[in-house]
């Protein structure tokens, strides 16, 4: 190869990736006092407001309104879209996105490769994992256990909950008040800490969740076990976007961590509009935009990074970490990156940035294909293997009377009751979340209303108008998210035969359900039918075989999608024989270089990743910070 | 610039619109997005399509409405098909393209593609008035009110288009 030039600036720390692992961690660390260059691969999204505006306008123009859709796809950096996911047949690989699928079923998420990364469509769901998820092995036999429990990372969740700006009310939040029958009989004591509080009150309730609430207090049996059987109860969502900030009681500050805070301060918008944004005002469109910045995305946290950081705080965008060298002791040299000047033109300039640490924080798939094309990590041979998903199953339907869909936040609530119990023995556990925009995801309504009502019901004038009201008003959805075990079998590796315009690897996936999840998405379906059946709603749902998820289980058809929770391809563990890194996220093979992001969980559970993920990277902050002072000797 | 001949077409246009979207011409002309509309439809069809379209304007917001849309425009091959387009366009921004049939029989343009007209359209799409919502990632209702019981249906009293 001929010489790369090297930056001249050699940093503490050299991150890749400006998402949420990313974008904590710089923080974390320039407030220690350490320098931090940032790769980013993607755009700078969110530097002027009219590039932010600018993607609304896309999304407004976006014919199908994908979680993608407001940000331009780049033939130099192609990202995963809902719209390629067909299903994967014989046994050629599906090339159709970017994602090379070989299936026997295909992976249905996504990510967005830009400043701010996935956090600006994400959704906004922020929950904590129950104490049995960190212990599946030692108490149903199953996966793995995490090399820590939940009470080790308690200080970390209230970090990440304060970083993120979750608005919910803890005494709502413990797996008593959810209404869940916890696996271990402690499980619900001492979840949150003595007077730890989140930092915003919850978001109310929608109506549509109202609706659901009537039927509280029904009895649903899971499992064969008649101990198992849970009472139904819904309960509000801990969400990621601005409500109305909590006043400490008598003035005295909320612990958090190990410090006590004053209030919390809401942040809007980045950018010069920063009044914009302070609480939610209902845009409902989350995802794949939030118009006025209401919901935590994680410019928010780079630009604190910027603002603390000041001169040690660096980051290039537009430029693609590709390869991660090593010196001859094994320890990391350099990333090599591409810059290209102009987003949609293959051509780059070749570089060097230097560091004492290293830190892939690129997301569960990208972390693992740079890893892999780099030739790292290797010795436990789990690096991208064990990759999960919240296999994403719709139900959906029509109520009796009208309980206004599409205002407000995407979902609000949800029954947590199926989120642990003695049934997680045989079937997975699941977490039933209540939609607000009726058949939008489910049915592409309203627009799909429209075209039936017109099309096929030859209505027009008053009689469309009214027959609209009357049908939308009733459309109620659940989505259900199942938990996967880890399986070696479900991984991401590479092949040179499938490149990006730029050279980069592209993911090759080979995926699949087994009967744990699918028992888990057989008891949610029946446990959606149960609920619309006491609700006296008409169910809609259709599965059909011709649907890229289509699945069965025990003689039925169902059909999944992917909820965007990519997780466990590079995970913490005791030893290296049995994970990627230690339980600080630094690799067992590798001394100054560390893996970030939910590929570190060892399980998935039912909780959506990122608040868990968030509360990890101060984990790995701590031990980084300490490995920079101690001169990067372990 | 418009000519006489141009208001009168116009205003068919939107008589027409009116009595196939059940919303009046000032609810329509409020959107904002009338002229985007009338400029489309008019790139899409042939003159004399259009003029046959807009012929029954003058009968129409009397009392056979329902008679004329039902007899002239929804069974006939050639505006039946423009009809629903229009209809669509009103409430979802989005112009749909006629079908294939159609455009061998009646002449293709090159307008009549898949389309969201504008940022505008998107947002004043008659269709989320209708369900009593708002559209998505704009015209935001405020903290909360999700939380409210949801908008009645717009009663007869409403119905000025009648
Ligand atoms: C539609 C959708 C909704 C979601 N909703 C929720 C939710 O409600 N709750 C929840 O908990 N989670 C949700 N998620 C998941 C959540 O978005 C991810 O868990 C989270 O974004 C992961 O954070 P991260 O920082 O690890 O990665 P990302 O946010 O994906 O950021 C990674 C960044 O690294 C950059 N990068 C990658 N590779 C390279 C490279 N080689 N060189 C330079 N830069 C690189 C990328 O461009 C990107 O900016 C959702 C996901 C989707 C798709
Ligand atoms: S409901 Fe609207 S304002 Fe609130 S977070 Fe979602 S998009 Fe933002």
């Amino acid at each position: 190869m001929t010489a790369i030039p090297d930056d001249e600036r050699c940093y503490d720390v050299v991150i890749v990736g400006a998402g949420f692992a990313g974008g904590i961690l710089a923080k974390e660390l320039v407030s220690e006092g350490h320098s931090v260059l940032i790769l980013e691969a993607g755009e700078d999204h969110g530097k002027t407001w009219e590039t932010y505006r600018s993607y609304l306008d896309q999304y407004y123009l976006s014919l199908a309104k994908t979680p993608n859709s407001p940000y331009p796809n780049l033939p130099t950096l192609p990202s995963p879209s809902v719209l390629d996911i067909t299903a994967v047949r014989g046994t050629e690989p599906d090339t159709n996105g970017y994602f090379v699928q070989r299936g026997p079923l295909p992976f249905g998420s996504n990510y967005l490769m830009a400043y701010g990364g996935t956090s600006l469509h994400w959704l906004g769901t922020s929950l904590r994992m129950m104490p049995a998820d960190f212990e599946m092995q030692s108490r149903f036999g199953l996966g793995v256990d995490w090399p820590f429990k939940y009470d080790d990372l308690k200080k970390d969740y209230e970090r990440a909950e304060w970083e993120i700006g979750v608005s919910a009310d803890a005494v709502e939040q413990t797996p008593k008040a959810l209404g869940i029958k916890t696996s271990g009989p402690k499980d619900s004591n001492d979840y949150f800490a003595k007077d730890y509080d989140y930092p915003m009150h919850s978001i109310p309730s929608s109506y549509v969740d109202e609706f659901f609430a009537r039927a509280d207090g029904m009895a649903i049996e899971v499992g064969e076990d008649a101990s198992d059987t849970v009472h139904l109860k819904v309960s509000r969502t801990p969400q990621g976007r601005n409500s109305t900030p909590r006043s400490p009681k008598n003035g005295q500050g909320i612990p958090v961590g190990d410090e006590v805070r004053k209030q919390f301060q809401p942040r809007g918008a980045t950018g010069p509009f920063a009044y914009m944004g302070q609480r939610c005002e209902g845009n409902s469109s989350c995802i794949p935009i939030c118009p006025i910045q209401a919901k935590y995305n994680a410019m928010k946290t780079l630009e604190d990074a910027n603002h603390i950081g000041k001169s040690l705080m660096e980051t290039i965008t537009q430029a693609i970490a590709s390869k991660v060298e090593l010196d001859e002791n094994g320890r990391v040299s350099g990333i090599t990156y591409k810059k290209y000047p102009f987003p949609g033109v293959p051509q780059y300039e070749l570089r060097r940035a230097r560091g004492k640490h290293y830190v892939l924080a690129g997301g569960a798939v990208e972390n693992v294909t740079l890893a892999l094309a780099s030739g790292i990590c290797k010795s436990s041979d789990e690096l991208g293997r064990n990759l999960m998903d919240h296999p994403y199953m719709m139900t959906w339907g029509a109520a009796p009377e009208p309980v206004g869909p599409f205002r407000g936040p995407g979902s609000t609530s949800s029954y947590a009751n199926f989120r642990d119990g003695g049934f997680r023995d045989k079937t997975a556990a699941f977490r039933l979340e209540i939609g607000n925009w009726g058949w939008n995801f489910a049915a592409g309504s309203p627009n799909s209303d429209v075209a039936r009502l017109v099309e096929q019901e030859n209505l027009y004038g008053s009689a469309l108008r009214d027959k609209l009201y009357h049908d939308v008003q009733r459309q109620v959805r659940l989505g259900t998210l199942v938990e996967q075990l880890p399986r070696s079998t479900n991984r991401i590796t590479i092949d040179p035969a499938y490149r990006t315009p730029m050279g980069e690897y592209r993911p090759v996936i080979s995926y699949d359900l087994d009967d744990y999840s699918r028992a888990g998405l057989a008891a949610a379906y029946e446990a959606c039918v149960r609920i619309f059946q006491r609700l006296g709603i008409k169910n809609h749902t259709a599965y059909s075989p011709s649907d890229a998820g289509y699945f069965t289980y025990e003689g039925k058809g169902y059909t999944f999608f992917g909820a965007g929770h990519l997780v466990g391809t590079h995970r913490i563990g005791t030893h290296k024989s049995n994970s990627v890194t230690n339980d600080q996220m630094r690799s067992w093979d590798h001394d100054n270089l560390w893996l970030v992001g939910a590929g570190s969980m060892p399980t998935i559970a039912t909780s959506n990743p990122t608040l868990t993920l968030s509360a990890m990277v101060y984990r790995a902050a701590r031990a980084i910070t300490a490995a920079v002072r101690e001169g990067g000797a372990k | 610039m418009t000519t006489h001949d141009d208001t009168i077409a116009y205003d068919a246009f939107l008589t027409v619109s009116a009595a196939l979207t059940g919303y009046n011409a000032a609810e329509l002309q409020a959107t904002g997005c009338a002229a985007e509309y009338w400029h489309h439809v008019q790139q899409v069809l042939p003159e004399d399509i259009l003029k046959k379209f807009l012929s029954p304007a003058p009968r129409l917001g009397k009392k056979d409405d329902d008679k004329i849309i039902r007899e002239s425009y929804l069974p006939d091959r050639c505006l039946g098909p423009v009809a629903r387009s229009l209809i669509q366009l009103w409430y979802t921004g989005q112009w749909v393209p006629l079908p294939q049939e159609w455009r061998e029989n009646y002449g293709a343009s090159r307008f009549d593609v898949v389309k969201i007209i504008s940022t505008r359209a998107y947002k004043e799409g008659l269709v989320w008035d209708a369900i009593g919502a708002h559209p998505q990632g704009a015209k935001q209702q405020g903290f909360g009110a999700w939380s409210l019981e949801p908008p009645k249906q717009r009663g007869q009293a409403d119905d000025r288009n009648s």
